[in-house]
């Protein structure tokens, strides 16, 4: 099948909508399919890859809390239809298409079976209210609607009216199951560590809870150790762990992702202690792909992701007590981490990108005319020249937002 | 205001009104040519699990037992009759429950066939969404006040919902089941 991924972020920059195509590109190319992809860049040059299209710079605007990459006009718009016309493809696959990016100029230009993903989960939306009826009539083309989550899902419910299949984000399990280990410290062997990756110094991430919790498990593991991964401010760092942790914690930065494989793959327990805001949760199953067994708050994203906590514990959130003991207890009983690693690695296998690609082709193959036919561009006239500023069909429905 | 401004206007803003009537029949037109291929997508799926079934029942009655064969045979009989005539929603129901009742294993049956059965069955799910997606997005623009006054596509049928019971929930690893409870 001849395929055509469009990611509206800039393909340069680091960010899960990017890493998401990248690996489903990858993964369907693998399967022995012909894809192409279409994406912004801050510099040409970054794109090298054959199969990578430039569509242009963008311009940065604020977007549902972090900043989208807009992206109109003639230039774009012929980038757009050039990179159809030369593909010939059977499908076309827009990701995030209702904001103003080269996703939803696709969808204005293309013709023939659409399928659009859809990542964002922030429930409460201005932009999205505002802009949700004026997308509309190009959303409209989308034959098939995919939401990673459910979060994202009801974001598409409430806001643009559609529904979507949830077809979560995928991990590459094989990359997570089987590697080196953290030099000098194989699993099960020496103290007992836990691991946390992710911004440390954003308090929604939650390590001020698990530090807390620290204490009281080193009262019962006086040799356990706390790994942490990820950017922040190191200094902050070692304020917030205090004197009596500091002997107990390893910091080991901004790491990259082979050796976050290697981390997850050496510690005792992972932990995700976060607040709020996570709309999926890849770390647990990237943690449950390399066989460790999680404790984790009760958010809905985590708790789905651990099966209703089956393959992992479960805390409840901002709790350090509970934190604490659920963290000693699982430390202590090296039956139930085996019990639970093996879950765990059972629920990861569902989230391999070797599956969940098969079910992304399936819904390919559902949108698919009958007869077959591949997507073109549209007429020259056809696209509005400026960015789109509403229709009057969708007019009563808009309601502006009140300052 | 000057008196030879009115033919202006009035002629400006019947141009807008021919120009928005232009698009809306444009969106209108695409959507129900959309309507038709999902349909025709979830119509050759949902036959196709029928075929299967028949099949399924007619060469591998040990692997079923002889009611479960039974009821899978009036089932896949059933869902064909009712392609033409009857409560097709309620045949497919028939159907799926059948479907769903066989045992997860099939001894015997070769692993092409289950496969088979099993894509079949996924495929409807998505085909049923996909269709109903844009059934959806029909009615929408359809029984708007605007769309309803200027009479457009008024003399064509709604096109209706298809509502089955296809357990996508099993489709999105469990996702899905705790999504209809959370919303």
């Amino acid at each position: 099948m001849r395929i055509g991924l469009v990611c509206p972020y800039r393909w340069d920059v680091p960010g899960g909508v990017q890493y998401h195509v990248r690996d489903l590109a990858g993964t369907l190319r693998g399967m022995g399919h012909h894809v192409e992809v279409l994406t912004p860049a801050q510099h040409e040059e970054s794109v090298t890859d054959p199969h990578l299209t430039f569509a242009g710079r963008t311009v940065p605007v604020p977007y549902n809390g972090s900043m989208a990459s807009a992206q109109f006009g003639p230039v774009s718009a012929a980038r757009v239809r050039r990179w159809l016309r030369e593909g010939r493809f059977d499908v076309v696959h827009v990701h995030e298409p209702s904001s103003p990016s080269v996703s939803l100029l696709v969808c204005m230009i293309a013709r023939g079976p659409i399928v659009a993903t859809f990542h964002t989960a922030t429930t409460r939306s201005k932009v999205l209210a505002v802009l949700g009826p004026m997308v509309r009539p190009w959303m409209e083309r989308i034959a098939g609607r995919i939401a990673v989550s459910d979060f994202a899902r009801r974001v598409q419910v409430e806001h643009l009216g559609g529904d979507a299949v949830i077809i979560p984000n995928g991990v590459h399990v094989g990359f997570f199951a089987a590697g080196p280990t953290l030099a000098g410290r194989p699993r099960g062997d020496g103290p007992p560590t836990i691991g946390f990756v992710g911004r440390f110094d954003e308090p929604r991430k939650g390590l001020p809870v698990l530090l807390q919790a620290m204490r009281s498990v080193v009262r019962a593991h006086p040799d356990a150790r706390l790994l942490i991964a990820g950017r922040g401010d190191a200094d902050q760092l070692w304020s917030m762990v205090g004197d009596d942790l500091r002997p107990h914690v390893t910091l080991l930065g901004e790491v990259s992702e082979a050796d976050k494989a290697a981390l997850l793959r050496s510690v005792d327990v992972y932990c995700a202690p976060n607040l709020l805001g996570e709309s999926f949760g890849v770390i647990l199953i990237e943690a449950m792909a390399a066989g460790a067994p999680v404790v984790a708050s009760d958010l809905d994203a985590f708790v789905r992701v651990l099966d209703d906590g089956a393959a992992g514990v479960v805390v409840r959130r901002d709790d350090p007590v509970a934190l604490g003991r659920a963290l000693s207890d699982l430390l202590a009983d090296p039956g139930r981490r085996a019990d639970l690693a093996a879950r765990g690695s059972r629920v990861a296998a569902r989230y391999d990108w070797q599956v969940i690609a098969r079910r992304i082709l399936a819904v390919y193959e559902t949108v698919l005319p009958p007869g077959g036919g591949v997507v073109t561009a549209g007429p020259e006239h056809d696209f509005p020249g400026v960015p789109p500023t509403g229709t009057a069909a969708g007019r009563p429905r808009i309601r502006r937002p009140r300052r | 205001m000057i008196p030879e401004a009115w033919p202006w206007l009035a002629a400006g803003v019947l141009l807008l009104l021919v120009i928005w009537l232009g698009w809306t029949l444009v969106r209108l037109r695409r959507l129900a040519a959309r309507v038709d291929r999902a349909w025709a997508t979830l119509d050759a799926q949902l036959q196709r699990r029928a075929g299967l079934a028949e099949e399924l029942a007619r060469q591998h009655p040990a692997a079923l037992g002889s009611g479960a064969r039974a009821r899978l045979a009036a089932g896949a009989a059933g869902a064909r009759a009712a392609r033409d005539a009857g409560d097709r929603e309620l045949a497919e129901n028939a159907l799926g429950h059948e479907l769903r009742e066989l045992p997860p294993d099939l001894p015997g049956v070769p692993a092409a066939l289950r496969t088979d059965l099993a894509g079949t069955q996924t495929r409807v799910a998505l085909a049923r969404r996909f269709y109903n997606d844009a059934v959806r997005d029909t009615r929408e623009l359809r029984g708007r006040r605007s769309c309803r006054w200027a009479g457009l596509h008024r003399r064509r049928p709604l096109p209706r919902y298809f509502d089955i019971d296809d357990r996508l929930g099993d489709l999105g690893a469990g996702v899905d089941v705790a999504g209809r409870r959370a919303s």
